[in-house]
Formats: C-alpha cells, sequence, structure tokens
C-alpha cells in the first residue's frame, strides 16, 4: 500500500453536465417547455394518521374552472405496489394509514387550478386509532416482516462469564432527503395506448412496472426516461414511482400529457424519510476494554407500509460490527409498522444504525474505563492477527485497511496533542462557562452490494458511431454523484479516447431494460462493469480489424473502394470466435488486455503496419496508427456492428438471508474520521470545529467526484446528526416540512476546518478498474460529530465524565437537556 | 399615474399590467419568460435556488462603494414591487448578453463567466439544482468585490464566500468545493452585470418612470406605488384592506403558502423620504433614524461602527438575499413574537413614526409610538388600521453601555430564533473595593418567551444598581422567569426556552463580572 496523499493519477475532469449547471441550461423535469394541452397533476392527501374514508365527493372541484377530471383509487387498474411487498395502495382505498397518504389526484389545465380543485374535494374522515412510535407498535404488535436474527459464537454464555457488562437503548430519529428537486414526473401519452414518463427516479425500471401494473398496461408499452435528478439520495429509489403513477393515470385517461410537480411541502408531507431506531444493546467487555460480545435488538419504524424497510434492518444488522471484532455476537431486527409516512432507503440504508450503536458503546465502555476511546477502537479494530478479521456473518475481510487508517489518522490529525489541549480547555470551560470542547475519531466498514442478491447486475449499451464519437446506455441514474461522467471515463479510457467522445444518454427502459435502482453505491461498480464489458467486445472486434487492416494495402482498404464496384471486405475480421478475447476472466483493476498487440490510445488506434509504420526489416515492431475514427468508419464499411450490449453480475456473493451467514459483500468501503466540536453551555448550540478524514477509495476513476461525494455524504450525515429535526405533532401530522423549519446543514456549518484525503490503495482487485464505492460510506463518518458531541457534553461539571443519553440527532435542545437535565425535568414537571 | 409597472430584466424594458404583475418573480421568469435557469425549490426564501440579482431605484446608502445589484430571492418577491428596479437572471450570465439559443458545444466552458469557470473547475455542482443559487449568490459578491476601495486588496476569502452563500442550501456538495470555487475566481478578469447586462437607455426610462406613482387595477389584483405620503388616502380608503409591502419577506411567504393571497397592495418603495437613514443628536443622545424602506443590509452596513454588536447579531439574521430585500420596519410591524430585531428595539428607547393617512390633512397625519406601547397582543401592534410606518429612531448605545444581543436558533445561521435576547446595562465607573462594580440603566427584552417581543420590568427593576458579581440570586431568577410565558413547539420546547433564557441572562451578567476581575 502506498502512504496516503491527496492528488492521483485519476481525473480531474468535471462532472459531464458541470457547464450547464452552473449556465442554469441544464433541464430538469419541471423546466420541460409545456406541451399544448399539458395538464398539471396535483395530490389530495390525508391530513390524518389512520382514518377511515367514508365518502370521496368531487363534484364542487370539478366545478372549478380548469379542473379537467379527479381520480380515486378505483380508477387504477391495479392499486397496490410496493419494491418487496406489494402492500402499499397507489390511492388509499377504504382507509388512510398515515397523515400525507394520498387519496385522490386532480388534474387540471393550470398548477392554480389544481390547487383549488384539491381544496374542493370534499373527503369525509372518520378517525380511527394510531400508532405513533416504535413502543406503540411494539405493544400491539404491528409489525412489517418477521424478526430476523444473526448470530456468532455463544453470546448468552459470553455475557455470563464477562468481567464487565453495560446495556443501553440508542434512539435514533429519521432525516428528511431533502433533494432539492422534488419528486416530479411528466408522462406524454403516445399512439396506440403508449406512453413516455420522464420522472425523477432513481429507478426507471421500477417506475415503468408500477406505472404499467397500476394502469393494467403490458411492459412495452411504458417506456421511462431519467435524464438527471436535481438529488436523489434514496428518497426517489422507491417512492419516485407512485408519483409517475399519478401522472400516468391522467395522461393515460385523458391523453393529454400530464405534468405532477409537487412542491416541497407536500414532498415532505408526503414521502418516506429514513427509518427512526430504537436499539437496545448489552455489550461485555474485559479489562482492558476488548469487546467480548454484543447483544443488539433493533426496532425500526417502517412507516405504514413496507416500501424497503426490511432490507434496511437487514444492513442494519450487518453493520453493527462496524470496524471491530466481536467474538459472540446477537443481533435481532424487527420492523415496525406505525401510522407514518412509509420510511424508505437514505444514502447509508441501514448501515448508519448499526454503525452508530457499536461507536456509542465504544465511547461508553471507554468513559467507564476512563480511557480514551480511541485507544478502544484501535484495541477491537478487525485485523489478520489472530484470525480476528472475519464478521459475525462469517464474511472474511480482503485487503483490509483499517488499521492503517486508525494509526495514519491519528498521527495526520495530530489527535493526542489535541486531546491533551482540549483537557485542559474543558477543565477552564468549566469555571468560566465557555464552550465545551470534544473530540472524537470513528471508522466506517461499509460492504458494498445490494444485499438482496438478483439486484447485483447492469446492462450497458455501447453505440459508436462512424465519426468515432459514442453513446452509451446504462441503467444508472445521474442524481449528481457523477456516475455519468465515471462510466464515460472509464469507457473512453478504455478506447484510448478523449472523455468529451462518450456521450452518456438518459437512462432510458427501452434502451435498457430489467435495470437495478441507482443504489446502494453501487452506480458506477455494476454499470461501470457492465459498459466496459461491452466496450471490450467492441475493442477486440476493432483490434482483428486493425490487425486485418496492417496486413491489408491501404489503398485496398474498403474506405479506398467502397462505392467503386471494387469494394474489397476484410471478411473475417470482426467475427472471431469470442472465445479468442484475451480478456476472458481478465483482472478488472487491469483493465481490459490487448489485443494482438493492439494499442488504443490518445484517439488513434497503434499497431505495426498500419500506416505510419516504418518500412523495412528489423524496425516492424515500431508502430503505425490511425485514428479511432477511421478504423470506426472502415469497420462499418466492413459490415462489422458498432454497437455492444453487455451484462454483468457480481460474482461470489453467497449470503444466506436465512442463516444470517456467507459472504453478503463484494468489499468494503473503509474510512476514518476524527471531529472536534464545540458545544455551548448555555444555548446546546454546536460548532464543528475541525474534522480530518481519511478514506480508502481504491484507485478513484475520478478523485474531485470522489472527493465530492465524501464531503457531500460527510454534511448530509452531520445534519442527520445535528440539526435536521423531523418534528410530528402528536396526531402524527409532521409540522416541520420546509426549509424554514427543517434545518440542514448550512454553508456556515461545515466544519471550520475540513481535510479529506484518500489513502492511496491499489490493492482493491474486486471492483471494477480498483475503484470502490463513495456514495454512501462517508455519511457513516458523520457520527463522529456525535459522538465528539457527547464528548464534549460528557465533560460539563454536572456530567463529570460520564457518557450523556443522547439522542440522533443531538439538536441544540438535547444538547443543552443532556447538559442541564434537572432543570429541564423542572420545568417540565411544573408545566406538562 | 402609470398603469403599468416597468422593469429591466436582464438589460431589456418590460412593462406588465395587473394581469402579470400579482405574480411571483420566480413565477414570472419560468412561466412567462420560460428562463427557466432559475430554479424554485423552497417557495419562502429559505434555500436561495431561486436568487437573482437586482438593482433597486433608490437606496439609502450613500456610498458609491455599496454595489447596485444585491441577490434577493425571487420566489417572494411580486412583480409588481420591482417597479423601477433591473434584475438579472442566471440564464443571461453565460454569454454576458439577453439569453440566446446559441448551443454549447460538449463540455464547452468558454462562453462561461469567471464565477460559472471557477464553478466548474472546482467540481462545486453535483445535481445541479441548486447551482444556478449559488451562481447568483457569488456573482452578487463579485459585484461587491469589484468595488473595493483602491488600495485595499480585491480577493474573496473563504469567510467572504461563506457569507455570501448563507442564504443558499446545497444537499450534494457538503459546500466545501463551493468555498473553494468562490476563493478562486479571477476578481481581475471579472466585469460587472452593470455593464454586461444594463443598459442606458433602459435606465433613463426607468428614472423617469419612478417619479410618478404606479395604479395597477385588475380584477383580481390591485397595487398602488405612491410617490408621495399624501397619495396613499385615497387608495386605502377604496381599499381598506390592502397590505402595506415593504420587502414582502414575510408577506410573500404567506402569499406563497397559500394561506392568503395578495389581492390588494401597497408598496412605498417610490416615496424617496422612506429611505432616509441617518445618525441625529437628540438631548445629548446618539440616534439613528431609519427610514421604512430602508433594507436590514443597509441597517447592517450602517451601524458596523457605531453598533458593531446589533451588526454582528444581524449577520445571523435570515441570509444576504432576505436582508437585501426585507426592512428593519417590516420586522418591526409584523410583530412576530420571533421577530430578531424586536428585542433590541425594546431596549434601545425607540420611537416609531406613523403616517396615518386617514387622519390627512383634515388632523395631524403624523404621530409617534414609544416602542413600549408598540406590541399589544400576538401579532397585533398600535397601528390603527391604515396607518403606516414611516421610520423607526433608536438610541446608539454609548460607550459605557454594555449591549449583548444573543440568538439562539436551532441551527446557527438562516434560521428564526427559538430565543432571542437583548440586554443593557451601564455598569459603575469604578468598582468597589473587592465587590466589583454595580450596574444600572438595566433593560431587558428577550423574543420567542412569550406572545409577543417582552421587556422584563420586575426584572429590570429588580437588577437596577445591583453589584454585577451577584447580580443573579436565585429570588431574581424566580422574577425573570415569572415574567415570561414561553410555549413549546417545532423550534424547542417551552422548558427548553426558560432554560436558555436564563442562561442567556446569567452569561451577561457572567461576562460582566469577568471584566471586573483584575
Ligand atoms: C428565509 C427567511 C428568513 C428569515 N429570517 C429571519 C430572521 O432570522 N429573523 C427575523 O426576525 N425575521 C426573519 N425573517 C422574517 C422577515 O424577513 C423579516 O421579518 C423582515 O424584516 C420583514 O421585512 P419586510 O420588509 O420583508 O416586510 P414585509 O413582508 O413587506 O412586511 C411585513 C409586515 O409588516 C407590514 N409592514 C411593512 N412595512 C410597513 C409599514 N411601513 N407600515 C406598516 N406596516 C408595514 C406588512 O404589511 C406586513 O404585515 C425571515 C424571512 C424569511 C423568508
Ligand atoms: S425557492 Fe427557496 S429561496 Fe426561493
Ligand atoms: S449540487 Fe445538488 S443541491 Fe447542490
Amino acid at each position: 500500500m502506498s502512504p496516503p496523499r491527496s492528488a492521483s493519477s485519476a481525473s480531474e475532469l468535471p462532472h459531464d453536465s458541470a457547464h450547464t449547471h452552473v449556465a442554469g441550461t441544464s433541464e430538469f423535469i419541471d423546466d420541460r417547455a409545456r406541451l399544448a394541452g399539458e395538464l398539471e397533476v396535483v395530490v389530495l392527501f390525508s391530513p390524518h394518521a389512520h382514518a377511515r374514508i367514508k365518502s370521496i365527493r368531487t363534484e364542487q372541484a370539478l366545478a372549478i374552472p380548469g379542473v379537467v377530471a379527479v381520480y380515486c383509487a378505483k380508477d387504477f387498474a391495479h392499486n397496490l405496489w410496493g419494491s418487496i411487498i406489494k402492500d402499499q395502495p397507489l390511492l388509499a382505498e377504504q382507509e388512510v394509514q398515515f397523515v400525507g397518504e394520498a387519496v385522490a389526484i386532480i388534474a387540471a389545465e393550470t398548477r392554480e387550478a389544481a390547487y383549488r380543485g384539491r381544496e374542493a374535494v370534499a373527503v369525509e374522515y372518520e378517525v380511527l386509532p394510531a400508532i405513533l412510535s416504535i413502543d406503540e407498535a411494539r405493544a400491539a404488535r404491528s409489525f412489517i416482516g418477521a424478526r430476523r436474527t444473526i448470530e456468532r459464537g455463544d453470546a448468552t454464555a459470553a455475557f455470563a462469564s464477562a468481567p464487565h457488562t453495560l446495556a443501553g437503548q440508542l434512539v435514533l430519529r429519521g432525516a428528511d432527503h431533502f433533494y432539492l428537486e422534488s419528486q416530479a414526473s411528466i408522462v406524454y401519452p403516445h399512439e396506440d395506448g403508449q406512453l413516455e414518463v420522464h420522472s425523477s427516479s432513481q429507478h426507471p425500471t421500477e417506475t415503468q412496472h408500477v406505472v404499467a401494473h397500476g394502469l393494467g398496461l403490458p411492459d412495452h408499452d411504458v417506456v421511462c426516461v431519467v435524464k438527471r435528478m436535481g438529488g436523489g439520495f434514496g428518497g426517489k429509489e422507491s417512492q419516485a414511482a407512485p408519483f409517475a403513477a399519478y401522472a400516468a393515470l391522467v395522461a393515460h385517461r385523458l391523453r393529454r400529457p400530464a405534468r405532477i410537480v409537487l412542491n416541497k411541502d407536500d414532498d415532505m408531507i408526503m414521502t418516506g424519510k429514513r427509518n427512526p431506531f430504537q436499539n437496545h444493546y448489552r455489550v461485555a467487555f474485559d479489562d482492558a476494554g476488548r469487546l467480548l460480545a454484543l447483544e443488539v435488538d433493533f426496532f425500526s419504524d417502517g412507516g405504514a407500509y413496507a416500501d424497503l424497510s426490511t432490507s434496511i434492518m437487514e444492513r442494519a444488522m450487518l453493520h453493527a460490527d462496524n470496524a471491530y471484532f466481536i467474538p459472540h455476537v446477537k443481533v435481532a431486527g424487527q420492523v415496525c409498522r406505525t401510522n407514518f409516512h412509509p420510511h424508505t432507503a437514505f444514502r447509508g440504508f441501514g448501515g448508519p444504525k448499526g454503525v452508530a450503536t457499536i461507536e456509542v458503546i465504544l465511547e461508553r465502555i471507554a468513559a467507564f474505563l476512563k480511557q480514551d476511546a480511541l485507544d478502544l477502537r484501535k484495541l477491537n479494530c478487525y485485523t489478520a492477527e489472530g484470525g480476528r478479521d472475519v464478521t459475525h456473518y462469517d464474511q472474511k475481510l480482503e485487503n483490509n485497511c483499517l488499521p492503517q487508517l486508525f494509526a495514519e489518522l491519528e498521527r495526520s490529525s495530530d489527535y493526542r496533542r489535541r486531546r491533551r489541549e482540549i483537557v485542559r480547555s474543558n477543565d477552564q470551560a468549566r469555571v468560566t462557562g465557555a464552550p465545551l470542547r470534544g473530540l472524537s475519531l470513528t471508522a466506517v466498514k461499509f460492504g458494498i452490494s445490494f444485499t438482496t442478491r438478483f439486484l447485483n447486475q447492469a446492462n450497458a449499451l455501447v453505440l459508436v458511431h462512424r465519426d468515432g464519437t459514442l453513446q452509451v446506455g446504462t441503467g444508472a441514474t445521474e442524481m449528481g454523484q457523477g456516475v455519468n461522467a465515471r462510466i464515460a471515463e472509464l469507457v473512453a479510457r478504455e478506447l484510448g479516447l478523449p472523455r468529451s467522445t462518450v456521450r452518456i444518454l438518459p437512462t432510458a427502459t427501452d434502451r435498457n431494460a430489467n435495470t437495478s435502482p441507482t443504489a446502494a453505491s453501487s452506480g458506477t461498480d455494476l454499470n461501470g462493469a457492465a459498459a466496459l464489458l461491452a466496450a471490450r467486445k467492441l475493442k477486440v472486434r476493432l483490434s482483428q480489424l486493425a490487425v486485418a487492416l496492417a496486413a491489408t494495402p491501404e489503398e485496398r482498404w474498403a474506405s479506398n473502394t467502397a462505392g467503386l464496384g471494387t469494394q474489397a471486405e476484410l471478411g473475417a475480421a470482426g467475427r472471431s470466435d469470442p472465445l479468442d478475447d484475451p480478456n476472458e476472466g481478465a483482472d478488472w483493476a487491469t483493465g481490459i488486455a490487448t489485443y494482438h498487440g493492439v494499442r488504443f490510445a490518445d484517439g488513434r488506434v497503434h499497431l505495426a503496419g498500419l500506416p505510419g509504420s516504418p518500412a523495412g526489416p528489423g524496425k516492424r515492431t515500431r508502430r503505425g496508427s490511425i485514428s479511432f475514427a477511421a478504423l470506426v468508419n472502415e469497420a462499418y464499411l466492413n459490415r462489422i456492428s458498432l454497437s455492444e450490449y453487455a451484462h454483468y453480475s457480481i460474482p461470489g456473493l453467497a449470503f444466506d438471508k436465512l442463516a444470517g451467514k456467507g459472504p453478503a459483500f463484494l468489499y468494503f468501503t473503509q474510512g476514518t474520521a476524527v471531529s472536534e466540536v464545540s458545544v455551548d453551555q448555555d444555548s446546546g448550540t454546536v460548532k464543528v470545529l475541525r474534522t480530518d478524514i481519511l478514506m480508502d477509495l481504491g484507485r478513484p476513476v475520478n478523485e474531485p467526484l470522489d472527493l465530492g461525494q465524501v464531503s457531500g455524504a460527510f454534511i448530509q450525515g452531520m445534519g442527520w446528526v445535528t440539526t435536521e429535526k423531523l418534528f410530528y405533532d402528536r396526531k402524527g401530522a409532521l409540522l416541520s416540512h420546509a426549509p424554514s423549519t427543517y434545518k440542514i446543514p448550512n454553508v456556515q456549518d461545515t466544519p471550520r476546518d475540513f481535510r479529506i484525503r484518500l489513502l492511496g490503495n491499489e490493492e482493491n482487485r474486486a471492483n471494477v478498474r480498483g475503484t470502490k464505492a463513495a456514495g454512501e460510506p462517508p455519511l457513516l463518518l458523520a457520527l463522529s460529530v456525535w459522538t465528539a458531541i457527547g464528548d464534549a457534553v460528557a465533560q460539563s461539571p454536572e456530567r463529570d465524565g460520564a457518557w450523556p443519553q443522547l439522542e440522533v440527532p443531538a439538536t441544540q435542545e438535547e444538547c443543552l437537556r443532556a447538559l442541564a437535565p434537572a432543570r429541564f425535568w423542572a420545568w417540565e414537571r411544573a408545566t406538562p | 399615474m402609470r398603469s403599468t409597472i416597468l422593469f429591466s430584466l436582464n438589460g431589456r424594458a418590460v412593462e406588465l399590467g395587473a394581469d402579470r404583475a400579482g405574480m411571483m418573480l420566480a413565477e414570472y421568469l419560468r412561466e412567462q419568460q420560460r428562463l427557466v435557469g432559475t430554479k424554485v425549490v423552497c417557495d419562502e426564501g429559505d434555500c436561495g435556488a431561486c436568487t437573482v440579482l437586482k438593482a433597486a431605484p433608490y437606496h439609502a446608502s450613500r456610498s458609491k462603494r455599496a454595489p447596485r445589484f444585491l441577490p434577493v430571492n425571487s420566489c417572494i418577491i411580486s412583480v409588481a414591487q420591482l417597479d423601477g428596479s433591473s434584475i438579472v437572471t442566471v440564464d443571461a450570465l453565460r454569454s454576458g448578453a439577453p439569453p440566446t439559443d446559441a448551443p454549447v458545444g460538449a463540455g464547452s466552458t468558454d462562453a462561461l463567466t469567471p464565477v460559472q469557470r471557477a464553478m466548474v473547475d472546482c467540481h462545486a455542482s453535483q445535481c445541479g439544482f441548486c447551482t444556478p443559487g449559488f451562481v447568483m449568490a457569488l456573482t452578487g459578491l463579485v459585484e461587491k468585490k469589484l468595488r473595493t476601495a483602491p488600495g485595499y486588496p480585491r480577493v474573496i476569502s473563504a469567510k467572504d464566500a461563506k457569507n455570501a452563500t448563507t442564504g443558499n442550501l446545497c444537499r450534494c456538495t457538503g459546500y466545501q468545493p463551493i468555498i473553494d470555487a468562490a476563493v478562486a475566481i479571477p476578481l481581475d478578469q471579472c466585469q460587472s452585470v452593470e455593464q454586461s447586462l444594463e443598459s442606458a437607455p433602459v435606465r433613463r426610462r426607468l428614472a423617469l418612470a419612478i417619479q410618478q406613482p404606479v395604479l395597477l387595477d385588475g380584477p383580481d389584483f390591485r397595487f398602488f406605488a405612491p410617490t408621495q405620503l399624501a397619495q396613499l388616502g385615497a387608495f386605502l380608503e377604496k381599499h381598506p384592506s390592502a397590505r402595506i409591502l415593504a420587502g414582502a419577506t414575510d408577506l410573500g411567504v404567506v402569499h406563497n403558502k397559500r394561506k392568503q393571497r395578495l389581492i390588494a397592495a401597497v408598496s412605498l418603495h417610490l416615496i424617496p423620504e422612506l429611505h432616509v437613514l441617518e445618525e441625529r443628536v437628540h438631548k445629548g443622545t446618539r440616534r439613528l433614524r431609519v427610514g421604512a424602506r430602508v433594507t436590514l443590509s443597509e441597517v447592517r452596513d450602517a451601524v458596523k461602527q457605531s453598533v458593531p454588536e446589533l451588526a454582528s447579531f444581524l449577520d445571523l439574521f435570515a441570509s444576504p438575499q432576505i436582508k437585501n430585500q426585507g426592512t428593519l420596519v417590516g420586522n418591526l410591524a409584523n410583530a412576530s413574537p420571533i421577530g430578531d430585531t424586536s428585542p433590541f428595539l425594546l431596549i434601545a428607547g425607540t420611537t416609531v413614526e406613523v403616517y396615518s393617512p386617514m387622519r390627512a390633512p383634515r388632523q395631524a397625519a403624523r404621530r409617534s409610538i414609544p416602542i413600549e406601547q408598540f406590541f399589544l397582543g400576538y401579532r397585533v401592534t398600535a397601528l390603527a388600521a391604515g396607518e403606516v410606518i414611516t421610520a423607526v429612531e433608536f438610541d446608539l448605545p454609548s460607550a459605557r453601555d454594555v449591549v449583548r444581543l444573543q440568538k439562539v436558533s436551532q441551527r446557527i445561521d438562516l434560521d428564526i430564533s427559538t430565543v432571542c435576547a437583548a440586554i443593557r446595562a451601564t455598569p459603575s465607573r469604578a468598582g468597589r473595593a473587592r465587590l466589583g462594580r454595580t450596574v444600572t440603566g438595566v433593560r431587558i427584552a428577550f423574543g420567542g418567551v412569550a406572545a409577543t417581543p417582552l421587556r422584563f420590568p420586575r426584572t429590570e427593576h429588580a437588577l437596577e444598581g445591583r453589584l454585577i458579581a451577584h447580580a443573579l440570586d436565585p429570588e431574581l431568577l424566580e422574577i425573570f422567569q415569572s415574567e415570561m410565558t414561553p410555549m413549546g413547539d417545532l423550534r424547542g420546547s417551552s422548558a427548553f426556552r426558560r432554560v436558555a433564557a436564563e442562561n442567556l441572562l446569567r452569561k451577561y451578567f457572567r461576562e460582566l463580572a469577568l471584566e471586573d476581575r483584575p
């Protein structure tokens, strides 16, 4: 492994839309020009968490000028949908199960009229009792799916004999994705009942299927196209589909284009969030702080419908170990059904919930043993020594850099010196009332692959045009993460072309069908690999042609004879046995092998014998070359296919869901972060003073794009653990449904000193080109901010080193409460 | 009297009547002009995606160094309010001219401005939805920097970058790349939008137009912008429910969120007298007089030297976009219990100057209300129907006064207060031996702890003349707590407000006591 670095040979090219983004010319759904006759669609949703619908009266709405139609559940051919379990109605039937559940849709000539129509639809409800917490759900045994467990060793016995044990509960609240572009879709009706759906969706295939199923159409009559999203973060993985279905219903029924663009308030009220979790844990450890056994009972709030919650729970359970080896483990998980919006994927999926639990446990043990938590983390870190590198689900860690990540960051962040200084500063702060400071270093080990095995596949289409430019279509959707740029770069590099020759096409289900969602950080891994496979096939074919051309006098090449009646085809070229492919079984890390010494570089194809090769004996190794475009043209004239389609599936995944055992992931993305915070003792206000991040992202294709994922994910995670508070009233209605009340991080909240570095890791051979997925893992590093807050609060005069009970998020109120619990209780007792 | 409004859009004159003028600018740009570069996310001024630059017809500042074009949120500005203004949107920046349809080749950055190029080079956009807003906010920063006085370094610091983009949310980048981009903007290559996107003939037309009042009289939207206070009466008599628009940063939100539509509005922006911002000495006290149309940004710049505490407090008020548009008087007239400037005005001997158009000319049309009598109840003020505030005037604290303004909010920047405190006292000149100094002239006001911004007369009285070091005994804190009646809501529980408010009071005296120590 090479030493850490902050620059590499990776490309520095910007995002493929950067220049149109800054010019304001990038087109999002609602930027599309309105077509004649286009209708606006607005959703009427439930104001109650649980109620019976007694009647829906639409006459008054329909009487409003501009209102064209109002549709209800019965207007869909099939009203149920769901990514894992089909349990969610597109439009509520007899009952509504959460505040924000869609009840009816209104189509009108203008948005204004549609909103007025919505106000005029009269729905009569009979309010029913609602389940509004995990505790209530557990008491009522209101669950989604079964309780699952993953076990290793004998935790019960280990607890019985352990020197120390600690138990506790961790409450993690939800968070809104707050993608800037709210859910949006436009549907154009075409002849013969066909629909063209444009959606801001991470999962065009599912959107296509939900639309087709909902309307009773065969899949082949629905095409879903995704040009880009104004952010997704998991919130448009499953939950984009119903909104497309609403617009599709209108377009289908009325044969007019239909547009649905939610406003931010409606979006936040209607759509699901990060699942809230309530985790009960028990941990056993020895005098040195070595972990002996862990038991975690995870309970999540799935909301009213299943959505992806069971998979999210699975990932939480698989991340209960995080970076640490624990000999005896028993984790159980149960998703609860409540009367909230159906919670859903959000960057990190269940991972952060598992990781937060073990990280807070380590802090508590450190406080208990009066040790520095970093020492405990290093002590328990996965390592090959002594076989301490197998997870609780029996996956062995390959190429584990965690020990190095800890050691290197400890050094480069000057951890020990700063710790001493913070201890001194807090001694003073306890007297003067100045803000307390906290410091914490946490890690992430994030499993890359969908835990649902069949999703680990992708396909790609590569088209080469006669001017030598390429179009690439895959199932990956662009939501800002730069998947287009990365795939373009992978393909261009293989063919020795500048990236600008590769245009990534909008994701469309008539180009790439049966695709997986762009999720689980896998967009580039899966789709980039498929695109590379296709490029590889083209490269082989073109190489064969180049070989043939090199052996043919130039005047006999097709381009010089075409149309002259003396066309000379190089019959065999490009038709050879595919088994001749030298890349069969090639190593992803090294890229595509050359075929017969043909080299693709600088937009040209180089081979001895091609024009420009020096003549004469002894010089045959010197190559001549022709431009890529010329070779492509020659291929066309020789009737050689210039298009390729390839399919890729991740090898070697053998996780047994029932047993909870086996390799669940292709590899792990790992990293460490250390954050320093201050907590104002008067107001509970938190400031992040400095954060250092060190990550192993393998060999990035495009380093700035990866660094952008790291800073973006970290800040998003920081919002979740600090200021982002979803405030529901007692009847289950979300009151913080706009940025005025829901506070995501602002530019001023970025750590005052923010340093991100990548570890140069050339060893990741598992993945395409030796890269590692970067989308989600850095979000989990933001837990270092949360544990640093705990570290600061623990230093308050009242706590005197004892670890505080803190929820996620540690809002200002949560912090002040932890600093002065008695004063809060006094007032709360006085005014119930 | 004009019957259409006139403004400049990317250098072109636009004249509109009542049928369009009631729209919000963002909606107008996107739907009527198809300038879809300007994005709408929140429709409430809180995300900055809709940022455009606006040069208003009047400015309170006399400084030539103040930029004319300032970032504002187009989602909460009605088109009518733009009468006399010039607007620049992202769509026009690229070519430095009104937007053309000339295609830009793949990856081409040729026609981009230096701001845009820096954003590309530093990877400052990911999904791109926030990006036009950031580009405009940073273009606003460049406008300011281009006017840096000679002899001062013309550079953009990370702090400048953060302050300029406080009103813009990005969910993708984590901001760091945007800060890096801002710092990398080559100022020497930048051109002011005044050169590239303003036309002299249009400016002349605007200057002439604003001499005349405007009256729009449509079936759904009535709008009046007088050039003199005396013209107000007739309109208000006919439309007694007409709302007075200042910056409309409060009213625009109310309008958008569909609780109330603006159907009749009066804008005072064409009355030059209401742009007054001046210091004067009254009975030996320096006072600042702030006209009803003076923006919060202008106030902030004006008090930078005289009341630095207020200036830095205003730095935490909303965002540059909101402060460039919203007014101090609007904040006061809005009478929100969590309006940030109210606690300060309550402790600063403020008088509220009022013009009563209905009384004119029969009775004296002007009166003045002491701030103590201004807030009557939850969002109820002492203003009679139809009355308008023309200015407020408040004390500039003397060197001996210790004024502390503190804001507690869920997020430090761009957030509404949960609790907000203004405390002022005058410590005695010399401390009594070993006991330290005493305080007199104690004034305490809080926001967020009652239905109105609240003074604490009993606490003040009890503190008068006390030793700083022993000012806060349990008895006093009990008085303090008994004067407030905080509610719990989504910004914080009632207990939180009580604990935090008490802590802010303690902090004031704790810090004074620290100064006492040798
Ligand atoms: C994103 C955002 C952030 C904000 N952050 C803050 C914050 O941090 N702190 C804070 O205190 N406020 C905040 N606000 C609220 C608002 O910006 C302020 O209250 C602002 O000062 C209002 O000024 P305005 O000129 O826009 O008022 P307007 O909206 O024009 O008017 C407000 C009210 O005052 C009345 N009014 C205005 N002028 C007069 C007059 N001359 N005579 C009589 N009545 C008049 C209007 O009729 C209206 O009822 C925020 C608002 C937004 C949208
Ligand atoms: S759209 Fe959010 S500030 Fe205007
Ligand atoms: S780039 Fe996506 S919100 Fe800023």
